[in-house]
């Protein structure tokens, strides 16, 4: 009955109620979606991160190149001569170095020029369909990429030249598809993987650009080179290697040895990207304490619509105590109110957080081409649950106090 | 000048009061000593200023009295703890005031409810027997804010009697009324409270009621 008649109080005011439920679920939802985008973030940086040690690539931006060969979310520096690399493949401390080449993509979806291993070590991919790659202009397409572009095995498309804005398609050498791969969760699921040579035999000049042009038309001269001709051994390019050692040792050697080299440069993801969480992470913490701010505002809304409640209501109130009811009982349905106004607030806050990161999803996994989620729960939300509706259980003992100390007498004297 | 008006001829009487009085600022005011017997019925009249509300909050404890004792049901109301005294009111007494005033947000039923559960006791077979009685029962899950002012006050001489209490006060239960509502509104406390062996008191001022109580205390006189 308690229960009843504190829940009747809230919902019969809706306005006063709702504008304090509206403030908390409104703090509950940043909260939880700058929490919900930073795990995701950093857990799906970190987990790729990981998988590489060293990405070796053209003098530049470290940070750039680490997204761009690692994440696939940014374009190359430029490109490296694959026999300036060679040593990687041979040195003693190098469990792994596979070559990347990147260039084109089909529909937003980036073709990787690379070998197998690219997808069987680094993501530890399968193919559930067909085989993997043979010979030049072979591809095997992510999980994603067949389902969303709805591609099978057998079929061909034409790569673009460019990675999210497309300066033309090369028609001549349509790549066709001959196997499916396992979807993983991972970037892979949503990449097209071929041969270097399916890549060296499209763009056969690109030494002489230095970089596949992946930003402009202008920056590409389409008609300087011609794709037919074959590639020299010594001017075979990649974008990159992903390196992985197999000793620790490598960690103090390997960068060094690269770095020494004119046109190349060593960049470890794990620290680039701590650098970029650092980055980012004060920008999470300014929206965190604006989210308290707000948070701060509606428990003082929580006060406010409680005491104006109790004033419109003390001589119900007074009533209730003629009738019976302990000082206590009435404590304890106002704290209720309290306790209601805070689970509003916090489970629809919590709704509407997981909601908007839900529809965010769809944009992020475009942008960072990793699959985030709305149904990614994290232990702090049940925290985060608990604490807004003890305060608001808090915020309603200021009012409860006030109901606690009125004068039944007294107030039914000036209205009976 | 002391003085006790003894109403019914049981030995055992449901109010016993004794030398009350109650101060406001510099003015005392002493009350009549009461006794009265179960299932009496006993109108307090007086102009305004006389004490009667006072007195009748003491009687409900609602209000301390400055001096005095009360004994209701042979139970000094003012050695109870607030706690025990809260209990004893919603199981032992029934109020009902000049202007009622309910739990808005709840309907008559819930209303009704709230009271029985105030005094542990829910029943609602009670409540719908006296709404049937009242000729309310169409309204038992009305909001309670919609009702009309006779209607909320027939409703809050239920909500006086659901408890099954020893007493009803009333306090100028009649006075905003017109007389054709004022005569509804006694006869319904009198007859109710005489079905349900319920000793009813009632203050005020209401001169058209003076003539329905043959047992009367006007604290005019004191």
């Amino acid at each position: 009955m308690i229960f009843k008649l504190a829940w009747r109080n809230i919902i019969t005011r809706p306005l006063s109620s709702g504008l304090s439920a509206v403030l908390l679920s409104s703090s509950i939802m940043v909260i939880v979606l700058s929490m919900l985008t930073m795990k995701q973030m950093k857990s799906k940086f970190n987990e790729n991160a990981n998988k590489i040690d060293l990405v070796v690539g053209a003098k530049g931006s470290r940070l750039q190149s680490v997204l761009c060969n690692v994440f696939h979310i940014d374009y190359p520096n430029g490109n490296i001569k694959l026999n300036e690399v060679g040593f990687l493949f041979k040195h003693p401390f190098v469990k792994s170095a596979i070559p990347i080449s990147l260039g084109d993509s089909y529909k937003k979806h980036r073709i990787i020029g690379t070998n197998p291993n690219f997808i069987t070590q680094i993501y530890n991919g399968s193919i559930s369909k067909g085989n993997f790659f043979n010979e030049p202009l072979e591809v095997v397409i992510g999980a994603n990429v067949a389902a969303k572009l709805k591609l099978d095995i057998g079929d061909s498309f034409s790569g673009s030249h460019g990675i999210e804005e497309s300066t033309h398609d090369h028609e001549d050498f349509p790549y066709r598809i001959v196997g499916v791969l396992s979807p993983t969760g991972e970037i892979i699921d949503q990449l097209i993987v071929t041969s270097l040579e399916s890549v060296w035999q499209v763009h056969p000049h690109n030494d002489k650009k230095g970089s596949f042009d992946l930003k402009t038309a202008e920056e590409h001269d389409h008609h300087s080179h011609d794709h037919k001709s074959e590639v020299s051994e010594n001017n075979k390019e990649v974008t990159a290697v992903l390196v992985n050692y197999n000793s620790p040792r490598a960690k103090f050697s390997i960068p060094g040895i690269v770095n020494q080299k004119n046109a190349l440069m060593g960049a470890e993801p794990a620290i680039e990207i701590k650098q970029l969480l650092d980055l980012i992470e004060p920008a999470v913490n300014v929206i965190y304490v604006l989210s308290l701010f707000i948070f701060g505002l509606s428990l003082f809304s929580i006060v406010v619509t409680l005491l104006n409640s109790m004033k419109d209501r003390k001589y119900e109130i007074s009533m209730m105590r003629v009738g019976g009811a302990s000082v206590r009982l009435i404590f304890i349905s106002i704290i209720l109110e309290g306790f209601f106004i805070g689970l509003l607030g916090s489970v629809s806050g919590l709704i509407l957080g997981h909601s908007i990161m839900g529809i965010m999803a769809r944009f992020l996994n475009l942008k960072y081409n990793y699959q985030f989620s709305g149904m990614v729960f994290d232990s702090l939300e049940l925290v985060l649950l608990f604490v807004t509706i003890l305060i608001g259980m808090t915020a309603a003992i200021f009012p409860a106090i006030a109901a606690y100390r009125l004068d039944i007498s007294k107030t039914l004297k000036n209205k009976t | 000048m002391e003085s006790a008006y003894i109403f019914g001829l049981n030995q055992k009487k449901l109010i016993r009061t004794n030398n009350i009085t109650v101060k406001y600022g510099e003015i005392e005011i002493k009350f009549p000593n009461i006794n009265l017997d179960y299932g009496g019925q006993l109108l307090i009249i007086g102009k305004s200023g006389s004490g009667k509300t006072s007195l009748l909050n003491i009687l409900g404890g609602l209000l301390s009295a400055e001096s005095g004792n009360i004994l209701v049901n042979d139970i000094d109301i003012f050695s109870l703890s607030n706690k025990k005294r809260d209990k004893f009111r919603g199981q032992q007494i029934g109020f009902v005031f000049q202007t009622p005033h309910f739990i808005k947000s709840l309907s008559v039923n819930d209303n009704l409810k709230f009271s029985q559960y105030m005094s542990s006791k829910i029943n609602q077979s009670k409540i719908d027997m006296l709404l049937k009685k009242v000729d309310l029962n169409h309204l038992k899950n009305a909001s309670i804010q919609n009702l009309s002012e006779g209607e909320k006050q027939r409703i809050s001489i239920i909500r006086a009697l659901v408890n099954q209490p020893s007493i009803i006060f009333a306090d100028e239960p009649t006075s905003a009324l017109d007389d054709n509502s004022c005569n509804n509104v006694v006869d319904l406390l009198t007859n109710l409270s005489r079905e349900n062996n319920t000793t009813l008191v009632i203050v005020t001022h209401d001169k058209r009621i003076k003539d329905k109580f043959p047992n009367q205390i006007n604290l005019n006189d004191f």
